[in-house]
């Protein structure tokens, strides 16, 4: 399946569900909505033509106004590969886990609580991970986070 | 006399500061006797914080950060950003430039299998794979300090080309290397590929099916000696990779034994793909590009990702369109994905095999932790 061949069944498969964002530069890029995100999931790896068996990666994304969680999917059996994310207000910023789907989900999903303060529904084990155990600064990742020590680019410089 | 035993589980605390955890990581091992029930990981000893530094800094200004990421491969850590932001910019890279790449990957490759040859016999006791492994790799560090200045964080691929052409003695440095490379695996492999104590060490030890595999997205050597042939230089070619001839060894049992064999065939491969690179090169030609101070992409976002010696490394970076800085870069590396399956290697196993798998999945903990 080349590119365009995969927007068309996706589009096609999933209708209102789904819209393709033009910010992606090379492979195909959507947007989904939160509360379809499990199903979504489940959906793109049980289907036999997608068959999206491999999670690259799980990145969060807080854009100064809102967060954005980034998913980049693969299959190693059809070769496939596209990324899709959603997107969220700070207020009550809450995904499901898709752990069951993907198993490797589970430490990036850590990672996202720990360092954005996003929570994860169904997440076992959401404990400190990266960060020392006495870390009391909040969630280092998130733009408006400050500490004495870091400085930032100079405005004139950005 | 057995009847008024019993164990009872306890907890080993193996590490931070092991010497056979590559960098700093420590494993909290439930054990049974000497049986390992579960394990768990705790990792962070080396978090720098990198993603976040990526966001106060200009693009350019990004790529020596990406050195740090994985030390002992820093020329992918610059490719895997310089090709994401040459996506998000549409930029293109000279022909030339795209074989020193090439070459340099290789090489960096090379260099990377090496430091996990003699690791390897080390942490299972054996010190001569390590000297010998390390003289090999000397003359690529070599290589590189000619063409970079440096021996460990080149900052040498740069966005739109690299940052200078080679010196007319390297391709005969390299020659010289090449030709006496094989003969070296060869030396590699007749002390440990037959050695009895190291087979007994390796096989049947820490086998990953390949649907754990996938499911847990452990990817590169590891993936490969679980029978799955997945290699994102022929499935999803970046830079030229397309055109050169190379095989992909795959393995099917999955164990410890299996993913040596797959590195110590990877070696010789890339020499391969060296050797075709040097011969294919044009001659002269541009190989920089000046990227202006107020380097801007347009807006946009891209997951890019190539094959590193450790597996699929990627980042994800997102450009506002509007700031010399990047909204946000989010790396990925293949020790992340290798370190999580491992629990469920070792259940089963004794300490001492925790040590081998650790090895055999080349996990280094500077990429796990960023």
């Amino acid at each position: 399946m080349n590119r365009d061949e995969l927007i068309t069944y996706l589009t096609e498969k999933f209708k209102d569900k789904i819209e393709l964002l033009d910010t992606g530069r090379a492979e195909p890029f959507f947007l989904i909505k939160r509360e379809n995100l499990v199903e979504f999931c489940r959906e793109i790896k049980s289907d036999l033509k997608l068959e999206m068996d491999y999670l690259c990666n799980i990145g969060a994304v807080d854009t100064g106004e809102r967060f954005e969680i980034v998913y980049d999917v693969a299959s190693v059996e059809n070769n496939i590969r596209f990324d899709f994310k959603l997107v969220m207000e700070y207020e009550g910023a809450e995904i499901d886990s898709v752990r069951e789907i993907w198993p490797a989900a589970n430490w990036y999903e850590r990672e996202m609580w720990e360092l954005y303060g996003i929570n994860i529904k169904n997440h076992p084990n959401l404990k400190r991970f990266l960060l020392p155990d006495d870390w009391n600064q909040g969630n280092p990742m998130l733009k408006s986070w400050d500490a004495p020590d870091f400085i930032r680019m100079p405005e004139e410089l950005q | 006399m057995t009847e008024g035993l019993r164990t009872e589980e306890f907890q080993v605390n193996m590490g931070p500061h092991h010497p056979s955890t590559h960098g700093v990581c420590r494993f909290i091992l439930t054990m049974d006797g000497e049986v390992i029930i579960s394990a768990e990981p705790v990792i962070g000893y080396l978090h720098r914080a990198l993603e976040k530094i990526c966001e106060n800094r200009t693009y350019v200004q990004c790529i020596p950060v990406m050195d740090r990421f994985e030390y002992c491969t820093s020329m992918s850590c610059n490719q895997v950003f310089a090709l994401a932001t040459e996506k998000l910019a549409g930029m293109e890279v000279s022909e030339r430039a795209e074989y020193l790449r090439v070459i340099m990957l290789e090489l960096n490759r090379i260099a990377s299998h090496l430091i996990w040859y003699g690791t390897t016999a080390l942490d299972l006791g054996a010190l001569t794979p390590f000297l010998w492994a390390f003289r090999e790799r000397e003359d690529v560090l070599d290589l590189f300090e000619m063409t970079c200045g440096q021996r460990l964080t080149y900052n040498y691929i740069r966005i739109g080309g690299v940052a200078r052409d080679i010196p007319p003695e390297f391709i005969p440095k390299c020659m010289e290397f090449l030709d006496k490379f094989d003969a070296k695996v060869d030396d590699y492999e007749a002390i440990l590929t037959e050695n009895p104590i190291f087979v007994a060490r390796n096989k049947d030890i820490g086998v990953l099916t390949p649907e754990m595999a996938v499911a847990y997205g452990v990817s590169g050597p590891s993936l490969r000696a679980s029978g799955v042939r997945h290699d994102l230089r022929k499935d999803d070619p970046y830079s030229i990779y397309d055109r050169f001839k190379f095989n992909i060894p795959v393995r099917h049992n999955g164990d410890c034994l299996d993913r040596y064999y797959i590195r110590i065939q990877e070696m010789r491969e890339s020499a391969k793909i060296v050797r075709q690179a040097i011969e294919q090169m044009p001659k002269e030609g541009d190989v920089t590009k000046r990227i202006s101070a107020n380097f801007k992409p347009p807006k946009g976002e891209v997951y890019s990702r190539i094959e590193n010696s450790r597996g699929e490394m990627g980042v994800y970076v997102q450009s506002t369109g509007d700031t010399k800085k990047p909204l946000r870069v989010k790396m990925r590396g293949g020790s992340y994905n290798q370190l999580q399956v491992m629990p469920e290697l070792v259940k089963g196993h004794k300490i001492a095999d925790v040590v081998a798998i650790m090895a055999s999945l080349d996990i280094i903990m500077p990429e796990v932790d960023r």
